[in-house]
């Protein structure tokens, strides 16, 4: 059974049709790509799926329960996780405590939920960072610490909202190894990004969203190819 | 703050007194002390840990005030009952302000906080039936009550003290309480940055209620001891901006999300208002102003939040 | 019919003034995303300065705002500069507090120099409403209406046909844009700035003949002030405006035809409905 399952989901901001009748599934232990050009509504679909907009139709089940209309703590705790394409850390609190936070929402101690942060800390490779404010970390760091805080809640499913946005190619490099890693430890992940690089290495499927409809739906290399996908991003020859 | 100074500084709170019990004026001092206190911690809660800059608490200190006079004065409870019962109607007065004012965020809160707060103050100066309108509510005498054998002289300062230090003392502990508890990370999570919050598991909504009612309850608390202590209330007395903002400037001052801040906001604006008041009548609120000011500009973590770093920084 | 034209009529005329101090107040918001808690008590000070310039030097207060217009805006230039800018890096909050601060320095200032009794400019075409139709006008207050919307014309060419209006609208659409098209932002701010308290001060100087005066009068007028942006859109001076008269009337008809004692809850009660329900203003232009 698919992890995630997104039928016929609808967005409208007045007279605009942000996200129209988006249909695609997500199977366990997946990493599926969703790209699209700028304005699609890939961030749109991440905030509906997560609660922080209401659809305006359409369903979304986790495994087969639905959290249409659950606010994003509920979602959350329902295995839902995600990182922010502008990241939103706690800036005045320490790189510790912003994952701790996370941390409770399955650990009710302090103690244990500092250790469960620390884990994930590591993984992102934040551990000897732990002291330090939010705030003062570099871009990248606090990339790497949004997607720490994210696997704290020991999420299911795992958002990511354009992770590699303004790294350089080698954090590149090390963000890819790190998305690879969190599937291979079992959490599923949908990728919203625009480095094409990072898309065709690590996904195994591609949704591509254009205008808030999807126009392709498959492996990597097939859809790039795909001339739908082409005219998207580049638009129609002029004869 | 260490375990060892707080105990102390305790004990010197609840025994000097009665060394003193002469001079009802430095009584009155520290009653006026205690109580700004209690005031300030409460909206502490709110406002410093949560980060929700509410203008008009004022509110709940005025219900707590009215609820404790009327149960008296017509149902004849007895003021000290009649206090935790202000408390807990600010407490249910704080559920439809919440509802309504949490939907906004950041200054929209606040200048929300402030029009609820009018609204109940001229509700309270219109609704005569209820509150005797712009005349206010007057207690005469307070009921006769003995403890431990000996009958409560109330035209002392002293009973009214040791009531407010309780509350007062009361109130610290539930800001330590905070400071330690997963409510209190979680607002200053709400404080940082709210959705973030909300996306890693934080039921924001809840944690804003809660920290409202509690804040509430205190601030209805310290009304009720004014209503107990004054013996009268009247709606410029208990429900003015000014007040709320005089809370806020306690908070602000003293170092928002600390136990201690309060204290030294209190004892600071006490000082000033004392100062000033004997000689200039109404100069004290210019120092408050300015002072608030000079807080903002210079000191941004409040005075004991700047000693705390000096300290820490010097070690 | 006649009490209702007569309630229109009156509202209208106040409204503009409210109109021409929550102009002041929407524009600064526009431009530097402040709320200034203070504005209130910069018209009282335009007030207090048609008061004097009537009682000391029996200048009219009509004819005494060439005088005080161009002092608010430098005095508005020198707050901005010297107390506001170096905390506005600080965040929305702790500029708000900041405000609330400044407000009862000015009132409180005030007080202690002019104390708290209530004064009133007495003038002598004051006495005798006209009455246009069996209308009652008060002359000052026509002056006073005409005036604010002479203000508020220059404002508008000032603001769609002169460079520093187009930065200014700029600046308040996007900061980062503008910066980067060669505004300078933190000049234009401080122009918004003198302009808002200019504006401030002029609708103080217009209002003084018509309202008794005190030194805490910000207060209330502050308040009302973020009814009126806040109904017209944070942001827009056209919102404002409209706001502003919009709460003229409903004051003026919710004191004839509701009561006169609630009459300043209506006000809130609206505002809080706009808050919640259209946060950008009811004809949905303002930023949130």
């Amino acid at each position: 059974m698919a992890l995630l399952s997104v039928t016929d989901l609808t967005r409208n901001f007045g007279g605009l049709r942000a996200v129209s009748r988006f249909s695609f599934e997500v199977a366990p232990g997946e990493i599926l790509g969703l790209i699209g050009p700028n304005g699609a509504g890939k961030t749109t679909v991440f905030n509906l799926i997560t609660g922080f907009l209401p659809p305006s139709g359409g369903h979304i089940t986790l495994e087969g329960r639905s959290v249409v209309g659950l606010r994003p703590h509920v979602v959350t705790r329902r295995g839902i996780a995600r990182t922010f394409q502008v990241v939103k850390p706690f800036p005045k609190l320490s790189v510790r405590e912003n994952v701790t936070l996370a941390a409770f929402s399955h650990e009710a101690s302090r103690p244990r939920a500092e250790s469960l942060a620390a884990q994930m800390l590591e993984r992102v490779g934040l551990r000897d960072r732990l002291a330090v404010p939010a705030a003062d970390l570099t871009l990248g760091e606090q990339k790497r610490l949004e997607i720490a805080r994210a696997l704290a809640t020991r999420p299911r499913l795992l958002l990511l909202d354009e992770p590699m946005g303004g790294l350089n190619p080698r954090e590149v490099d090390g963000a890819c190894a790190l998305v690879g890693q969190i599937r291979a430890d079992g959490t599923t992940v949908i990728l919203v990004e625009h480095v094409m690089k990072a898309i065709m290495r690590i996904s195994d499927r591609v949704v591509v969203i254009h205008h808030g409809e999807k126009i392709a739906d498959g492996a990597p290399g097939r859809v790039v190819q795909d001339p739908r996908v082409i005219a998207a991003y580049l638009g129609t020859p002029v004869a | 703050m260490n375990r060892t100074a707080a105990v102390l500084a305790l004990l010197l709170l609840v025994l000097a007194p009665p060394l003193v019990a002469s001079n009802q004026f430095l009584l009155h001092l520290g009653i006026t002390v205690l109580l700004w206190t209690l005031l300030g911690a409460a909206w502490n809660m709110l406002g410093g840990f949560a980060g929700q800059v509410s203008f008009g608490h004022a509110t709940f200190f005025g219900v707590g005030a009215y609820t404790t006079l009327i149960l008296y004065l017509k149902a004849g409870l007895a003021p000290w009952y009649g206090m935790v019962l202000g408390g807990l109607a600010a407490v249910l007065v704080s559920l439809p302000i919440g509802l309504i004012c949490f939907r906004l965020r950041g200054p929209y809160f606040s200048l929300s906080t402030l029009a609820v707060a009018e609204i109940v103050r001229l509700v309270a100066l219109n609704w005569e039936a209820l509150t005797n309108g712009p005349v206010g509510l007057l207690i005469t005498t307070l009921p006769r009550v003995a403890l431990s054998g000996r009958t409560i002289n109330w035209e002392s300062k002293l009973p009214f003290y040791y009531i407010i230090a309780v509350l007062a003392l009361g109130a610290m502990l539930a800001t330590y309480w905070l400071t330690r508890a997963r409510l209190g990370a979680y607002l200053l999570a709400i404080r940082e940055d709210e959705d973030a919050a909300e996306s890693i598991g934080i039921a924001t909504v809840r944690a804003k209620v809660l920290t409202l009612a509690l804040s509430a309850f205190f601030a209805g608390l310290g009304g009720g001891f004014y209503g107990l202590y004054y013996r009268y209330v009247d709606p410029d007395a208990v429900f003015p901006i000014a007040l709320s903002v005089e809370m806020v400037f306690i908070a602000v001052v003293g170092g928002l999300a600390t136990v201690t801040g309060p204290v030294i906001g209190a004892i600071f604006l006490t000082s000033i208002g004392e100062t000033f008041r004997e000689r200039f009548l109404v100069g004290h609120l210019i120092f408050y102003g300015l002072f608030m000011m000079l807080v903002i500009r210079y000191l941004p973590e409040g005075i004991w939040g700047g000693a705390r770093r000096a300290w820490a920084g010097r070690r | 019919m006649e009490t209702f034209v007569q309630s229109v009529v009156s509202g209208v005329l106040t409204g503009s003034l409210y109109a021409m101090i929550g102009v002041g107040l929407t524009v600064v918001f526009g431009v530097m995303r402040i709320i200034n808690l203070a504005h209130g008590d910069l018209v009282m000070l335009g007030m207090f300065g048609a008061f004097w310039a009537h009682a000391l030097l029996r200048i009219d207060p009509f004819v005494s705002i060439v005088l005080w217009v161009p002092l608010m805006f430098l005095a508005g230039m020198l707050i901005y500069r010297f107390l506001l800018k170096p905390i506005i890096p600080g965040g929305e909050l702790n500029t708000l507090l900041y405000t609330a601060g400044l407000s009862l320095l000015i009132a409180n200032i005030a007080l202690f120099a002019w104390t708290g009794d209530y004064r009133t400019i007495k003038l002598r075409y004051g006495l005798t409403p006209l009455r246009p139709f069996g209308i009652a006008v008060p002359i000052p207050l026509a002056i006073a209406f005409l005036l604010a919307i002479i203000i508020t014309a220059c404002l508008y060419l000032f603001l769609a046909r002169t460079d520093p209006g187009r930065a200014i609208r700029a600046t308040s659409q996007n900061p980062e844009a503008a910066a980067l098209m060669g505004i300078d932002v933190d000049r234009i701010s401080m122009l918004t700035f003198g302009l808002g308290s200019a504006l401030a001060g002029a609708a103080g100087v217009l209002l003084a003949p018509s309202l008794y005066l005190y030194p805490t009068v910000g207060e209330l007028l502050v308040a009302k002030c973020f009814v009126i942006v806040v109904l017209g859109g944070l942001g827009s001076v056209s919102g404002a405006i409209a706001g502003g008269i919009l709460l003229g009337l409903v004051e003026s008809l919710g004191a004839v035809y509701i009561s006169v004692a609630y009459k300043d809850t209506i006000g809130f009660v609206i505002f809080l409905l706009v808050l919640l329900f259209r946060p950008s203003g009811l004809f949905g232009v303002g930023r949130t």
